[in-house]
């Protein structure tokens, strides 16, 4: 029953499952297994369902590998293959480690993806619990065109997803484990791997260039934590070290950034003072910064760990904060470094040097902002009503009736016809109404006396159009019916249209009648059931004459 | 509003006012109506800048004789800036109420550094090159040199403004150091020596605290401002150090060579001089004959500010014979040197008074006092002479002219101290001549003689009878305010053991103590974890606290923090800190939330404000107690104790608390803003250290928060945090933290206000 269009991975031979020898195969989307001698499978799992899998301890003597799924089932597979048992069984975790991430992920995405629509829009919400909670229609209907665009290509609104930042202790969650004999063991995942990439591109630099023409990645990974490097307090740059120049380089940004003083005057350090006293007046000494030699070791390494610190913080802010800028950090850096230094001789490299003259020129509106903001007593004024934008109509009469056509036009050739008509097709084809907006407007629209109507009974209108306008769009998108499958979903939709009136629309009506409220409030909701029931009638009556 | 503060309209440029600013300018009017000198605290964030300005304007306004001019001293740029801002809040104010146009002309006044618009000269990095540069471009002889050779560089800025800038007063208006650079900028004018000339005329300067007690600035920049000024000392609380500052001397061996070096330089030029124009030098030898008179006549008159290194009695004599000619002073400034450099070839410290010191060198090299007292005043004359374009390269010589006039003028209140080496580096010789001044009363002396009215001010002056008796002077109206809050907003805690009852104190014996690091360690790391966006961790020293944080770091205490927040350390480095604290600010701005580790006394602690969201906790570890081995604070000590009858143990303790003060107080700028102010040493509890701290602190340590542990602190902290997130809007404050005219009006309200000044 394979189909054809499916790419089986590996074949592993001699599996038993529930004691019966067979065939496990793996495919590109699941993972199935066949008795011996038969050629269909009893055991097909897609890959999306599988939460985890499991294997048993290297020392036993069966060599199994166990499948757990969403559901909390499980299935065992018996590698039985006395030779190559567990070959066999490493290959199939293999390659099942790195199918099931991407399936996983896939999964979960989509669920996260529907929760977080029905959460974020109530209106959805209670549509979902009044169709499909109610059975109505079934769940696959409910999402099958709400979320079809979010499988291939991301919708608009939600495709600038929120960066998720880097934890500022993401160096410290390595916990070296001793193992035991005069070793430690260090559990990387990918996650931290990216941490340390985005936050100190200067190693992703290392890493790229040495992994894996000179080293591997584990030998990389080795070297990393044994350098200086990790090591924060140690401050010997040994030069075979690979990563003594990833510190050469951080300390460049680091200079760098330092260099390119701050934006917010009130912070600048350096240019707070306004009068600094002469040298050799005063009683504070002048720190000993030139007689670095008489530092001690602790005091430097002391120096070097605080250094790292504010670096450190400094890299995990920026790579959160704009990681795309950031990626290509100590080029353009160290471009900038450079470009400071011809800054106070020439003039002609006006666009270059235009950092420090522009930050110069710039200043005074941060300034005047952050001096603002540094004396407002915001409880001595006044509350001061929300600043509003008044609207300026420059031609009040075309803001009234918006904008006319100049002249006419009339359509001259049929070809110009065939293209309009083509154009809104198309244009209809990616039509998508918005109910959530429109429903007020329907509301005031039928409901001129709104204080007649309870709020209760309004409220469970409303929800009773939003569910009507949800089962007629699915049915009226049949149209025009082409395919068996629409066939199918029309008569089903059909049907499912005369249930809502019989399960919501019916009992409503009664219990307007029961409080003695007009019951011309459920008469345009019939009417447009009437209009489908009407088009079904038509559309079938048309097929029963084509088939006879 | 405008207010009635005993009888004097005062326009207050905002709606509302808060009920200490009322009763803050009530004090400030009985200062000012008795012409007398004031000290006043009151809680930073409580608008006390815009108090002082409504009131002293109005004031100004109302009695324009008695009052002809407010200089307001600031302590940093962006201060002074601030203030301006203020100011012109207060005159849009006036300007909408009254219909008038402003006749005010009020500017600040900064050094060159950040006034100048010369392209080449503005670009420079640090205030000395720019000085020096300036002075190279604007000296008068260079401007003459001119004349005959017009090759020579000048400032085209100074070049105009001297041609026409004096003629016109600078309109009135309110000019910040922006405005003035564009001001300069749109008429061609140097704004720096505009604003220098305009602070003659102006209603109201704005600028630091060098320009009035640095004898050397304060000679030319605020020498003839008018006697019938208010002076205001904002951020007052370190005034004394300032003052000793401007009037200490430190001599190295560099300085020396450097200053050998000026004297050959000036014997080159001397013999050049004589063989090409030995008539100026004529001239220069009749003017000292002639002595000091004018600069007497001024003093007599009443024009100057009296200068502390030019005492009153050297101006009535001549220059000593001596001295007089050019080579003679050469020769003794040579000798003088020698017997310097001989000094410094000690192998142990030596400790000595100024009187012992003159005796020692009359005895060595028969250098009499009479001629050491005009040193200073005999080399100005002499640069002048000798048209010396760059000043700054004779700072050396200098220094050590002013240090002779200094050390023969005064016998009390300095001491010398020669240190043969560091004391932390014993085995390298750096032997150092520290001439120290004890005496902040020494530079501040003038100002208070000269001006009618001089207010110190701060949020932090506690104890305030200290400052009156270690300044020297007798205050008509000393007060401290309290805040009034509608809801607790600072929440003193002192945390006085660790969960596991150990002692937490940064004392000197407990300090490389591992149980009190790692409970320091737990207080961080689980403030952390409660409380939102920034946090600021104070330390008492550098030293301290890279051994802290380095062990921190062996102990894994840093990469649990990191999990909270992210760290950003003090470094000793100031364009790496503003960095560091940029990135701070970022972080917490962002919603990560940041620990800064700083250093009490260091510059953020001084200069930096951490409201609202960035400081929503002040950590201070340990008693910030000054380094007690240093020689020059015993002579000081000493000193204070001989002198003013002020205990060893009390000035430290006072010096330490107002430290401490100022650290916790940067978190609270407002009383919208809220934070916990957290004292982790169990010393704090005591009387005399509490005491110590500003009543409107103290009053809100209760006596269950004396000695918590960690997760006592927590436990109070979530709580607190809790509270203080609730919405506060304006009507909660109204009536008990906030008043409208009519509120403020109510018997029951003044009464109440009366309350709030606490009369020291």
């Amino acid at each position: 029953m394979a189909s054809l269009s499916e790419e089986v991975l590996l074949v592993v031979k001699k599996v038993r499952q529930r004691k019966q020898d067979g065939t496990l195969y793996l495919m590109a989307e699941r993972i199935a297994w066949g008795p011996e001698g038969k050629d269909r499978f009893t055991v097909s799992h897609p890959y999306s369902d599988i939460r985890c899998q499991k294997i048993s301890p290297d020392g036993k003597a069966k060599v199994q590998l166990q499948l757990v799924l969403h559901t909390g089932e499980s299935t065992t597979f018996h590698f039985a293959n006395e030779s190559t048992a567990l070959k066999d069984r490493e290959a199939a975790k293999e390659l099942l480690q790195q199918l099931l991430p991407k399936f996983k992920k896939k999964a979960n995405k989509e669920l996260e993806e529907k929760n977080r629509m029905l959460q974020e829009d109530p209106v959805l919400f209670q549509l979902y619990k009044d169709l499909v909670v109610s059975q109505v229609i079934s769940a696959e209907e409910f999402w099958a065109n709400r979320l079809g665009g979010l499988n291939n290509s991301e919708p608009a609104p939600y495709s600038n997803k929120q960066e998720v930042g880097i934890s500022g202790a993401f160096l410290a969650d390595i916990r070296p484990q001793t193992d035991g004999c005069n070793g430690l063991r260090y559990n990387l995942t990918t996650d931290i791997i990216e941490s340390i990439f985005r936050t100190y591109p200067a190693v992703k630099q290392k890493y790229s260039e040495n992994v894996p023409h000179s080293l591997t990645e584990k030998e990389f990974w080795t070297r990393f934590f044994q350098s200086h490097y990790f090591h924060r307090d140690r401050i010997n740059t040994g030069t075979q070290d690979i990563f003594s120049e990833c510190a050469k380089q951080d300390e460049k940004g680091l200079m760098s950034l330092v260099n390119k003083g701050v934006k917010n005057p009130l912070v600048d350090l350096l240019s707070l003072e306004d009068k600094t006293l002469d040298e050799g007046y005063g009683l504070k000494q002048a720190l000993p910064s030139t007689s670095n030699t008489n530092k001690t070791v602790k005091e430097s390494s002391n120096a070097a760990i605080i250094k790292r610190f504010n670096h450190h913080s400094a890299m995990v802010l920026a790579a959160g904060s704009r990681k795309n800028c950031f990626c290509h950090h100590p080029f353009t850096d160290s471009s900038l470094f450079s470009s400071e230094v011809p800054a106070d001789q020439a003039s002609e490299t006006s666009s270059t040097d235009g950092n420090s003259r522009d930050s110069d020129f710039f200043q005074p509106p941060v300034k005047k902002v952050k001096l603002q903001e540094a004396i407002e007593y915001e409880d001595l004024q006044r509350e001061s009503k929300q600043k509003t934008v008044a609207l300026n109509l420059k031609k009040s009469d075309r803001y009234a009736h918006g904008p006319v056509p100049l002249q006419s036009q009339k359509y001259t050739t049929s070809q110009d016809i065939i293209n309009a008509v083509n154009c809104i097709q198309q244009e209809m084809a990616h039509y998508k109404p918005n109910l959530t907006q429109v429903r007020e407007q329907n509301s005031n629209t039928f409901l001129p006396s709104t204080e007649m109507v309870p709020s209760d009974i309004q409220g469970e209108l409303k929800h009773l159009y939003v569910a009507a306008g949800e089962l007629l769009r699915h049915f009226w998108s049949c149209f025009p019916v082409n395919t068996s499958f629409l066939e199918d979903k029309v008569i089903k939709m059909k049907s499912n249209l005369e249930r809502f009136q019989m399960t919501k629309l019916s009992p409503f009506k009664e219990k307007l009648q029961r409080q003695y409220l007009g019951t011309n409030l459920t008469g345009h909701l019939e009417e447009m059931l009437q209009t489908a029931y009407g088009k079904f009638h038509i559309w079938q009556t048309r097929r029963m004459m084509r088939k006879t | 509003m405008k207010l009635n503060i005993e009888g004097l309209l005062v326009y207050f440029p905002y709606d509302y006012i808060y009920p200490e600013q009322y009763s803050y300018m009530l004090e400030l009017k009985r200062t000012l109506d008795a012409k007398g000198h004031g000290v006043l605290e009151m809680p930073s964030g409580t608008g006390k800048t815009i108090s002082l300005l409504s009131l002293i304007v109005a004031y100004q306004k109302a009695f324009p004789l008695d009052v002809t001019k407010l200089i307001y001293c600031s302590r940093t740029v962006p201060e002074i800036e601030k203030v301006v801002e203020e100011l012109r809040k207060l005159m849009e104010f006036y300007a909408k109420e009254t219909g008038e146009v402003n006749n005010f002309l009020a500017l600040a006044l900064s050094s060159r550094k950040n006034l100048c618009i010369h392209p080449e000269v503005s670009s420079l990095r640090f205030g000395k090159e720019v000085d020096g540069k300036c002075h190279s471009l604007t000296a008068s002889y260079i401007r003459a040199q001119r004349h005959s050779n017009p090759d020579q560089p000048v400032c085209r800025f100074y070049e105009e403004f001297d041609a026409v800038g004096r003629q016109v007063p600078l309109p009135a208006g309110i000019y910040n150091l922006d405005d003035l650079k564009d001001f300069g900028r749109r008429k061609g004018w140097c704004p720096y020596y505009l604003a220098r000339y305009s602070i003659l005329h102006a209603n109201i300067v704005v600028y630091s605290y060098h320009y009035l007690l640095d004898p050397k600035i304060a000679d030319l920049v605020s020498k003839e401002l008018a006697k019938k000024s208010v002076v205001v000392f904002d951020e007052a609380h370190n005034i004394d150090n300032v003052c000793i500052d401007s009037m200490s001397v430190n001599i190295t061996r560099r300085t020396l060579d450097r200053c050998q070096g000026n004297v050959e330089t000036l014997q080159h030029t001397i013999q050049k001089i004589k063989d090409t124009d030995a008539a100026k030098l004529r001239e220069e030898y009749r003017r000292l004959v002639e002595g000091l008179k004018e600069a007497n006549i001024a003093r007599e008159t009443d024009v100057y500010l009296a200068n502390p290194v030019l005492p009153d009695e050297i101006l009535q004599e001549a220059v000593p014979g001596s001295i007089r000619t050019a080579e003679h002073f050469l020769g003794f400034l040579r000798r003088f040197l020698e017997y310097l450099k001989s000094r410094l070839r000690v192998h142990h410290v030596v400790q000595e008074s100024a009187p012992q010191f003159l005796k020692d060198i009359f005895e060595k090299v028969c250098i009499d006092r009479k001629p050491l007292r005009f040193c200073a005043e005999r080399l100005q004359s002499l640069l002048r002479t000798l048209e010396i374009a760059d000043i700054a390269d004779f700072s050396a010589v200098t220094l050590i002219a002013n240090f002779a006039t200094l050390v023969s003028t005064y016998s009390l209140g300095f001491t010398i101290i020669i240190e043969p080496f560091d004391d932390r580096t014993p085995t390298i010789a750096n032997p150092v001549l520290h001439f120290s001044c004890m005496d902040p009363s020494i530079a501040i002396k003038p100002v208070f003689q000269r001006f009618q009215s001089v207010v110190i001010t701060s949020g932090t002056l506690s104890p305030l009878d200290i400052y009156p008796k270690i300044l020297d002077f007798r205050p008509v109206t000393m007060a401290s305010f309290t805040m009034t809050l509608a809801r607790t907003c600072l929440c003193p805690l002192i945390v006085g053991r660790g969960n596991d009852q150990v002692a937490l104190s940064s004392k000197f014996e407990t300090r490389e103590d591992f149980a009190v690091i790692r409970n320091y360690g737990n207080l961080l790391l689980e403030m952390s974890a409660i409380v939102p966006d920034g946090i600021v961790a104070f330390f008492t020293s550098y030293v301290y606290m890279e051994n802290i944080v380095a062990s921190w770091y062996e102990q894994g205490i840093l990469e649990n923090i990191q999990r909270n927040k992210l760290i950003f350390i003090e470094t000793q480095d100031a364009a790496e800190t503003s960095m560091a604290l940029e990135k701070y600010q970022e972080a917490c701005e962002n919603g990560r939330g940041a620990i800064l580790l700083s250093v009490a006394r260091g510059k953020v602690s001084e200069g930096i404000d951490f409201v609202h969201h960035f400081g929503r906790a002040v950590i201070m570890f340990g008693v910030p107690y000054v380094y007690t081995q240093s020689r020059i604070l015993k002579a000081r000590l000493e000193y204070l104790r001989d002198q003013f009858q002020i205990r060893e143990n009390d000035f430290l303790t006072f010096d330490a608390m107002r430290h401490a003060a100022q650290c916790v107080g940067r978190a609270i700028r407002g009383k919208t803003d809220y934070g916990l102010m957290i004292f982790a040493d169990k010393r704090y509890a005591r009387a005399d250290k509490r005491g110590k701290l500003p009543r409107w602190i103290q009053e809100h340590i209760s006596d269950g928060s004396l000695n918590l542990t960690v997760d006592e602190t927590v436990q109070l902290s979530k709580h607190f945090l809790r509270q203080m997130a609730q919405p506060f809007r304006q009507e909660d404050q109204l009536g008990l933290s906030l008043l409208t005219l009519e509120q403020l009006q109510s018997e029951d309200m003044l009464k109440k206000i009366a309350q709030i000044a606490h009369q020291a």
